[in-house]
């Protein structure tokens, strides 16, 4: 019997619908704005498919889980927390830690991408977590497109098939500021579909997630050439290249590597162009971030517009991502800061995705504005 | 107006041509894999009959096709050559374009063309086994149908990847009395090595080829069979162009353009070679002779002509090629077929010296272009078939736009009736247009074999 941690964040997304900064404990104000609480809507969507599938359920008491649970007729769940009715963070560890303890097999919460990095600090890699969207921002890639696919995703759920997952913390500021200003913040571990559409898997990629990093690693890793100085960009891809050549990176960072040596962890802009001054040669190997699938400007932030063209210009990057990923994300999306530079990046990127082969995928120079949506997330 | 146009079976060739005879300077030899000397007849004698080793080295312009071959060939040849009016019309192109159909062989393709021979003439030197390897399964089940009607046991070893994904073809090889093991296997050396390295690996011909090898040298009843690339193999596929020449004639015709697929190259070769011969002979100088390759196994367009193994384990003979290097294993999942590291070193050869040229398609458009195929002249082409199909629409297009009424010619060298699964998943948008990242691989082809 699967066993699930069910975490709603009651008022995720009500703040940004009617202008509050924030909505930790702010509901009763949110309401009174006309806020419409999304979560419980989409939780109870979700719960009802989830309803006679013989899951064991934990979760918090209250408005974060159990009150949902008994509206779609849900008995038998385990009750691990009691938070007030003023619901907080803190509130959303203090039930993941519990999950973990009682070794739950996955962590479903509804929220967005505060909720999802709250859930992250407490599980981090250890547990598998799905993302019922319900939030403002989404943009990480744990979340799938709606109930039906959580639903779907759960009925297939392997633990033995997962695959890596972006998590985005948005700059809030900039954000409100018309700006999406990302970082990567980790990367946690999804459950795989076990095939996306049926009847047809036979020609999909069968290879797990994690297979296929290291298939890339080798690859890469066998194409390296000395006197060349590799700037390797933020993500768990890239870092299985530094596993492959027996380095250990930073995994949000950007690390640079010679001759098969580190010659710099966790790099800035600055770091990368005085080595860039004493290179002969220089690739630049980066993997999509996020949902959206940001090559440049996103995540790789320290891979500015100056890094791009003192290495050689858009020739020389190497962009990687496995397969999961990529079937995930129908475009990849360049923003640098730089029009001119994305632009020359052209319309199509071939993608490394495998030993020797790589998948053709087209490049949209973007600037993503606030209110767009977050577009293509993770799911059928 | 004629839509097909026929051969009585007494007009079937009763010669193979060998294009040997006519290449400017001989091919350079193949090389043994231990001792990089020249292969000599002998060194192939444990895998291949003699009269194959003869036929493999011979420079005679034609090779008389024994009675007992044409006989089983006539089961299906000579092969219609049809006109296919309604994709012309389609395109709203001036060019008239014909295509050969293989795919009315009992097993689906132009594979049994030189499945009999070689199972005839393995039977002919006392073999009672043949053991091969196969990717989609069309040569297998070739090989299973030829070794069937001669009495002779068959083991097929068939990329993983495919074993599972393509049960029928399995189910075929089984009516036809062979047995069928997916590849790698712990039956042979070369395929415990792969398995220990990589248990879940989806296979690759490479490595089948490897186990097949291996399989026909450690036993002593049992001769090797391969579906494509040799010299021979390409011989005995000649039959398509020859009786190509011969059904154009009739309505007074010759191509300006000539295509087909290639993966390792044996239905392009035997389609081509009979009008490669007329260019490099200078009656015809001006045929537009077009090998079509997937863009994730571009091995033509985008290879390094030089001497590679035929295989993963390095057991066959070193031969000069066009290779992406014996190591590389293309994507299994990739619909399209035509997956093999190198190509004929006879087509090699004339790729290399501009006598025939080479483009790559990616996937989508590959499968957009069988529909569009399907939806006028009836056929679903096999997916590797389609690729012919892609370059034949891009030349009929480019006439409408030059207003030239060239006169095209394809391979249509099987049909997909297997192959559905490619089919709907191009429907539902699931197909990765894959491709070789060609430029960061050039370094990996420095580990070629050292020669010389």
């Amino acid at each position: 019997m699967t066993t699930i941690g069910l975490l709603i964040n009651p008022i995720a997304g009500m703040g940004g619908a009617v202008g509050l900064s924030g909505t930790d404990g702010r509901v009763t104000e949110a309401i009174r704005r006309g806020a419409v609480p999304r979560a419980p809507v989409r939780a109870t969507e979700t719960l009802r498919l989830l309803a006679d599938q013989g899951i064991r359920f934990l979760t918090p008491a209250g408005a974060m889980g159990a009150t949902i649970l008994d509206s779609v007729g849900i008995t038998g769940y385990e009750i691990v927390s009691f938070p007030d009715e003023s619901t907080t963070a803190a509130d959303t560890r203090e039930a993941c830690k519990a999950f973990a303890a009682a070794g739950a097999d996955l962590v479903l919460f509804c929220g967005g991408d505060g909720t999802a990095r709250d859930v992250f600090d407490v599980v981090g890699r250890s547990v598998p977590v799905l993302g019922i969207p319900a939030g403002v921002k989404m943009y990480s890639a744990v979340f799938a497109v709606n109930p039906a696919a959580v639903a779907e995703v759960i009925a297939g759920f392997d633990p033995a098939r997962l695959h890596d997952a972006d998590l985005l913390d948005v700059d809030e500021e900039a954000y409100r500021e018309g700006r999406l200003a990302v970082r990567l913040y980790g990367a946690a571990r999804v459950p795989s579909l076990p095939g996306r559409v049926q009847g047809a898997k036979a020609v999909f990629e069968e290879t797990d997630d994690e297979r296929a990093k290291r298939e890339i690693a080798r690859f890469i890793a066998g194409v390296m050439i000395p006197e060349t100085l590799y700037i390797i960009g933020a993500g768990s891809t890239t870092e299985a290249i530094l596993t492959e050549i027996g380095l250990h990176g930073a995994l949000l960072g950007v690390d640079l590597v010679m001759n098969g040596r580190m010659v710099a962890e966790g790099a800035d802009e600055r770091t990368i162009l005085s080595h860039l001054e004493d290179a002969a040669a220089a690739r630049i190997i980066v993997s999509p971030i996020g949902a959206q699938g940001f090559i440049l400007g996103r995540g790789n932030q320290q891979i500015s517009p100056a890094v791009v063209r003192r290495a050689g210009g858009p020739g020389r990057i190497v962009v990687v991502g496995t397969p999961a990923k990529l079937a995930a994300t129908p475009a990849l999306y360049v923003d640098s800061g730089d029009p001119v530079l994305d632009s020359s990046l052209g319309d199509s990127v071939a993608v490394v995705s495998g030993y020797g082969i790589a998948q053709r995928k087209q490049v949209i120079h973007s600037s993503l504005r606030s209110g767009s949506s977050a577009g293509a997330r993770w799911g059928c | 107006m004629q839509t097909k146009i026929l051969l009585d079976e007494a007009e079937m060739p009763k010669r193979w041509y060998n294009i040997q005879a006519d290449l400017p300077r001989p091919l350079d030899p193949p090389l043994h894999p231990a001792t990089g000397n020249a292969v000599i007849p002998d060194d192939l004698r444990h895998i291949f009959p003699m009269e194959l080793i003869r036929q493999e080295m011979s420079r005679e312009r034609y090779i008389d096709i024994p009675a007992e071959v044409r006989d089983i060939l006539t089961l299906w040849r000579p092969s219609p050559l049809y006109r296919a009016r309604r994709l012309e019309a389609a395109l709203k192109t001036p060019a008239k374009i014909y295509y050969k159909w293989e795919g009315v062989s009992p097993p689906g393709s132009h594979k049994p063309n030189t499945a009999i021979p070689q199972a005839y003439y393995n039977r002919e030197e006392g073999i009672e086994r043949l053991a091969t390897e196969t990717g989609a399964g069309q040569w297998g089940s070739s090989l299973a149908f030829a070794t069937g009607l001669f009495d002779m046991e068959c083991t097929v070893y068939m990329v993983r990847s495919s074993y599972e994904q393509k049960p029928y073809r399995k189910s075929m090889m089984q009516v036809y009395g062979a047995e069928c093991v997916p590849s790698p296997s712990p039956r042979t050396k070369s395929g415990r090595m792969m398995l220990d390295r990589d248990p879940d690996t989806p296979g690759s011909l490479g490595i089948a080829i490897s186990e097949a090898v291996e399989d026909a040298a450690s036993h002593e009843n049992t001769n090797y069979a391969l579906g494509s690339v040799l010299n021979h193999v390409c011989l005995h596929q000649t039959i398509i162009g020859q009786e190509a020449e011969k059904q154009l004639a009739a309505v007074e015709a010759y191509p300006d353009v000539v295509i087909g697929c290639v993966g390792g190259g044996s239905n392009f070769s035997g389609l081509s070679f009979p009008f490669a011969a007329g260019k490099m002979n200078g009656k015809h100088p001006d045929t537009d002779i077009i090998a079509v390759e997937p863009a994730a196994c571009p091995t033509l367009t985008k290879g390094l002509y030089a001497y590679d193994y035929g295989d993963v384990a390095g057991l066959t003979p070193i031969m000069k090629m066009f290779t992406l290097g014996h190591d590389f294993v293309p994507p299994a999942i990739h619909a399209g077929g035509l997956r093999y590291h190198g190509a004929s070193p006879l087509l090699s050869r004339l790729v290399h010296d501009d006598i025939i040229r080479s483009v790559a398609y990616y996937q989508n458009e590959v499968f957009e272009a069988a529909v569009s195929f399907a939806r006028t002249e009836g056929i679903v082409v096999a997916p590797e078939a389609a690729h012919a199909v892609k370059a034949t629409i891009d030349e009929a297009l480019h006439c409408r736009k030059t207003g030239e009424a060239k006169v095209i010619l394809f391979n249509n060298s099987g049909h997909g009736n297997f192959d559905f699964s490619s089919y709907e998943a191009y429907f539902a948008g699931g197909l990765v247009d894959y491709e070789y990242p060609v430029e960061l691989i050039r370094e990996s082809l420095s580990r070629l074999p050292v020669t010389g």
